[in-house]
């Protein structure tokens, strides 16, 4: 089919043509062949000069467009909205920049007018070789896949759950509720972590659009955004249950650094000395003592030392919370036994934000002691345990304690690791998984579709986890409605067939995971969901094969031939 | 719609309004506007970004602040679904969730936001030059301007308040100079009635205004800074391209950076002056290899998996930590002296070329009137309240209306963006 | 009878950082070489040896490569992609004779407007200084 390019010509206001001669330029780019149409326009971006641009493919029935005026990145999607209104794909469409990149920056005006040229007839050349990609839109299922039966994984899937939107909730233990429900206070407020979770299970039982597989482990993910294809075994029934869903959340928590490996805390040494998590369990009332504070004897401690950051030089990060909750320790400890002697032992206070600083004031007030010591050992003495401390100047110290309580690192729970490899999800080296974009999209992972939230992502509290599920579910809630089809990139890679030797460099390079290999065909494929167009496959290949629509190798070749000309 | 709750039916589909153009209210913008809704941005000044954008790099991974926010903003002015309202902010608000009445008071721009293309022709005639906020009056700028080279939307604003017009002088000159007829001098300040089925408070942070203390001599010695000038003078669109030199032109050979300042009068930690020290460090490093970089702190704040490797690689790099309080800060011939106290009780004096101070973080301006306004309680510090604050940092007492980012409470960007998504996936999910 | 020598200088910029810088150069009036003539990629990890080897041999006397920052890349890992490929093909460039100096690879950030001014600069000097590229060949590829 014959081609018939309109050519046009801004002069933003005076921001292009009191530099380039547009008449020269208009000169220049008339004789081609297939140039339909040459104008000049004052300000094309204008509704004046949208109605110009759209009446001019109608009459002259261009079949291709070109318009030297700004950067694409300020009209490229204007202009290509002006061709779609007008009956012309969009993608036939190609802007000069000869504002920025060419009348602002260029003083002589011989010059500017020279480069304007240039650049115009390298984007008429491209141009003739542009195909009319059409929009594409996927079917999804707005169902949402959680694993994890903490907090998080319940606050997400009450959020989620809806008529017209099933949540899947996938817990590996027996029962729902994670650490929280091990909780009998929580910072700042002392509320009941138990009663909480009471609450949130039996709404949740209520909730019939949610449906709870405990005992149940996740077997396979398969698929991309929108179209995940998932195998859950349940334990009691051993049943394989397969079922679609849009989106996965994974909210797996956490579990603490075993301090055993680190036998200068005494752990395991001496009977008196606890986790954090056993100590909480000690204050549940359905716990081993009824929810008294007791040492293994079977007496009230006189004396507790609280032992900070276990485990943090091995691990190489801090966990955020546990300053905090060694602050509600000393309320639970104070409230039952007022005369016990309580010190800790830390390093740095961490106490971000506006409240948290307020609590720690408060709770000093009930007469505790704060330590501040670089190196800290626990040592059995017979009737309870000796603290050796030495501070940051070099000064020793000694003190006694009936009972020692650890604050041990926080880390990613162990089955992170399976369902990492399961769903191909980076994890960093501390455990944890990989944000998309770890401050603009802290709740996303690099695989699209997939959510990670809570502890799973990193040490946290139970608010910022439960801010991190209602997060996830806003991303999801935006993306996949239910009734509407997914939009996904036009401008993606696509793999030839015959070319593709199936040597896979592209499948180790897409930072997307968008390319797949097909076993039978022997030859890698694009899932064009997941590609997001950046064309490093392309430039891997080495038969090739791989190019990236609207950036193939032809296209920029002729912008490439006609600027060195 | 079929299939939907019929409980929140009136909600759904209910436009959403969303105070503030920082990071937070763009993604929280973003999110409502993808799936459907319509959104009203309502935003102070007559720039998006808000206080981010300010910020040359950003930690832990010293990511290009404007390279990672540009994307953002050009999305947010593309989208059909979202009405950003510059120079406007909340009047008055009466109703309940799902039908809230908001008055806005929109001031005029005296630009034409279709007409202009952004050349910057008009600020060369203007005869007026004031101290640009934008960059801590450490440049000028024009009554007409836009607050730096690459702020979105790219349509300058008449300064009312500097501009002759306003001063019963009839200036035209750049009216004169705009050949797109942009410049309207008739345009009015407006008042709008919108009606949303939620409201969603992102108005951000202000720093402690450091000229409340005198021991550090702000705003008496000459090379004592807020790390806020520090970031413009990092900056590469900022007053110096991103040379950092004391006033008298020459680079510093030392620089102290004294943390908490105003900790003490807030009365809680700001949870991200740790860290951007740690980044002002890491920066000044990087462009005065030379440099001797000493950081005064009192309790080291880096929490989570991924600031304590900064930290170290920070410490590394050759920066000194002392946990001590500074007393005093002294002009002491050419340099500046530093009377410090260590945990100890030891005092010692450091002299340093230029001293850079870290503020605390506050609540944007006119919290207290949007509190009252929108009738969500503050607590002491003009922080909104969060209803459960152990449970959900985003909802607020009144049904409907949820608050993100630093109006909340002092947080890092990733929070921010958290907090953000998750007033989305409150406002759209059927349960609330 | 010497001709003034005009260096024809091709930029392939990547459309998130670089592109960007480019144009906040031009918003804020900066002087940029004529001689050089951007094709925009989406990222600098488009970019392949071929397109840099069929400038060349095309006529370009230099090719500058330009993308966001490491770290910064927009696709996450391109233009990590790019540096490798870029430092291999300079390699080639000199085992075979060639001039590798004529390649450059730069990382111009959106907000980095002064040092695309910079870098243009600089490179389209030393491009004159280095004269035509003894490469103008006419060869299909």
């Amino acid at each position: 089919m014959a081609k018939r390019i309109g050519i046009f010509v801004c002069e933003c206001g005076t921001n292009i043509a009191e530099k380039v001669d547009i008449d020269q330029v208009i000169a220049a780019v008339s004789p081609l062949k297939d140039a339909e149409v040459v104008e000049r326009h004052k300000l094309l971006c204008s509704e004046a000069g949208k109605d110009f641009l759209k009446q001019s493919i109608e009459e002259h029935g261009l079949t291709h467009v070109v318009v030297a005026a700004c950067s694409p990145k300020q009209h490229e999607v204007t202009f290509m909205n002006a061709c779609e209104q007008a009956g012309l794909n969009p993608q036939l469409f190609q802007l000069a920049n000869i504002r920025e990149q060419c009348a602002w920056v260029t003083p002589n005006g011989e010059e500017a007018t020279d480069k304007a040229i240039r650049q115009i007839r390298a984007a008429i050349s491209r141009v003739r070789y542009h195909n009319p990609i059409e929009k594409k839109e996927v079917e999804c299922s707005p169902d949402v896949l959680v694993i994890g039966g903490g907090i998080a994984g319940i606050k997400a899937s009450q959020l989620l759950a809806a008529p017209n939107r099933k949540v899947y909730l996938v817990e590996k233990t027996s029962s729902l509720g994670g650490k929280t429900k091990s909780f009998s206070k929580l910072f700042t407020g002392m509320d009941s972590g138990l009663s909480l979770m009471e609450q949130e299970l039996e709404s949740l039982k209520a909730n019939e659009n949610v449906e709870v597989l405990t005992e149940s482990e996740v077997e396979q993910v398969l698929g991309f955004l929108g179209n995940f294809e998932v195998k859950v075994r349940t334990k009691a029934e051993d049943e394989e249950l397969s079922f679609n869903v849009g989106a996965v959340i994974l909210a797996t928590g956490f579990e603490l650094f075993d301090p055993k490996e680190l036998p200068q805390y005494g752990y395991g040494k001496s009977d008196d000395v606890y986790t954090s998590l056993e100590f909480e369990e000690m204050n549940l009332p359905g716990g081993p003592t009824g929810g008294k504070i007791l040492l293994k004897s079977g007496k009230p401690p006189q004396s507790v030392a609280i032992i900070h950051c276990v485990g943090r030089e091995e691990k190489d990060y801090c966990s955020k919370v546990c300053c905090l909750y060694s602050l509600k320790f000393d309320r639970m400890l104070k409230s039952q036994l007022p005369q016990a002697k309580v010190s800790h032992f830390y390093s740095d206070l961490c106490l971000p934000g506006k409240s948290y600083q307020r609590f720690y004031e408060q709770t000093l007030e009930l007469g505790i002691e704060f330590i501040r010591s670089a190196k800290t050992e626990v040592t059995p003495n017979g009737k309870g345990t000796t603290i050796k401390y030495e501070t940051e100047t070099g000064s020793k110290g000694e003190s006694v304690a009936d009972m020692v309580i650890l604050i041990p690192a926080m880390e990613s729970s162990r089955d992170a690791q399976k369902l990492a490899e399961m769903l191909k999800l980076p994890q960093d080296g501390k455990g944890f998984f990989v944000e998309e974009h770890q401050l603009l999209s802290p709740v996303a992972s690099a695989v699209e579709g997939v959510f990670v939230v809570g502890c799973a992502r990193g040490p946290q509290s139970i608010s910022e986890s439960i801010v991190q599920a209602e997060a996830a579910t806003g991303k999801i809630l935006s993306a996949l409605v239910p009734g509407r089809k997914l939009e996904v990139e036009v401008r993606t890679s696509e793999i030839s067939e015959s070319f593709c030797t199936g040597c896979q460099t592209c499948i180790l390079v897409c930072p997307y995971g968008a390319i797949t290999f097909d076993e039978a065909k022997r030859v890698s494929v694009v899932n064009e969901v997941l590609c997001h167009g950046c064309g490093n496959c392309v430039a891997a290949c080495p038969s090739g094969a791989a190019s990236l629509k609207h950036f193939t190798f032809r296209q920029i070749y002729q912008e490439l031939k006609e600027v060195l000309q | 719609m079929s299939g939907e709750n019929e409980m929140n039916d009136k909600e759904q589909g209910n436009p959403v309004l969303v105070i503030g153009a920082g990071v937070a209210g763009i993604e929280a913008s973003l999110l409502l506007a993808n799936s459907g809704r319509k959104v009203y941005l309502v935003e102070k000044t007559s720039y998006t970004g808000g206080n981010v954008i300010k910020f040359e790099e950003v930690y832990p991974n010293m990511d290009c602040a404007t390279c990672m926010i540009s994307p953002k903003q050009q999305e947010l002015l593309a989208n059909e679904n979202i009405e950003l309202l510059t120079l406007s902010q909340i009047a008055a608000v009466s109703g309940s969730s799902g039908n809230f009445s908001v008055g806005i008071k929109k001031k005029a721009r005296y630009v034409d936001l279709e007409n202009c293309i952004g050349c910057g022709a008009c600020y060369d005639p203007c005869p007026v030059e004031v101290d640009n906020e934008f960059e801590e009056g450490l440049s000028k700028r024009k009554a007409i301007y836009i607050p730096c080279a690459g702020a979105l939307p790219n349509v300058p604003v008449i300064d009312t308040e500097n501009c002759l017009r306003f001063k019963e002088q009839d200036c035209q000159a750049c009216q004169e100079t705009c050949v797109f007829e942009a410049i309207d001098f008739t345009q009015q300040d407006e008042e709008l009635q919108l009606k949303v089925g939620a409201i969603v408070v992102a108005t951000g942070f202000k720093s402690f205004d450091l000229r409340q203390t005198t021991q550090y001599g702000y705003g008496k010695l000459s090379d004592v800074y807020s790390a806020m000038e520090v970031e413009r003078l990092l900056a590469s669109n900022g007053p110096t391209q991103g040379q950092i030199t004391l006033r008298n032109g020459e680079p510093p050979a030392s620089v102290a950076i004294i943390h908490c300042v105003g900790r003490e009068e807030k009365g809680y930690c700001s949870s991200v002056c740790c860290m951007a020290s740690l980044k002002l460090s890491h920066f000044l490093k990087k462009k005065l290899p030379e440099v001797k970089i000493t950081q005064f702190y009192s309790d080291l704040c880096i929490p989570g998996k991924a600031y304590q490797e900064f930290y170290e690689e920070v410490k590394e790099s050759g920066v000194d930590f002392i946990r001590a309080t500074v007393s005093e800060v002294s002009q002491a011939g050419k340099e500046l002296a530093l009377k410090y106290a260590t945990e100890d009780g030891q005092e010692k004096t450091l002299t340093a070329d230029m001293v850079i101070l870290n503020p605390a973080v506050e609540p944007g301006v006119n919290s207290t009137k949007l509190a009252g306004m929108l009738n969500i309680p503050q607590s002491e510090d003009g922080f909104f309240s969060e209803k459960e604050p152990d449970l959900t940092s985003i909802a607020t007492a009144q049904d409907g209306i949820f608050i993100a980012g630093c109006a909340q409470g002092p947080k890092d960007i990733a929070e921010t963006v958290a907090e953000a998504e998750a007033t989305a996936g409150r406002i759209l999910s059927l349960s609330r | 009878m010497e001709e003034e020598f005009t260096p024809r200088i091709v930029g392939f910029l990547c459309n998130w950082c670089s592109y960007a810088g480019a144009d906040l150069a031009g918003a804020t009036k900066l002087d940029i070489p004529s001689s050089l003539s951007v094709i925009r990629v989406m990222c600098s990890g488009r970019v392949d040896p071929v397109l840099v080897a069929t400038a060349l041999l095309h006529g370009a006397d230099g090719v500058l490569v330009a993308g966001c920052h490491p770290g910064d890349c927009h696709y996450r890992e391109g233009n990590y992609y790019a540096r490798r490929r870029f430092a291999l093909l300079k390699k080639t460039f000199e085992t075979l004779g060639l001039d590798s100096e004529r390649l450059m690879l730069a990382w111009v950030s959106a907000s980095e407007g002064q040092r695309f001014k910079e870098v243009t600069n600089e490179f389209a000097k030393q491009i004159k200084q280095m004269g035509p590229n003894p490469m103008r060949k006419k060869i299909s590829l």
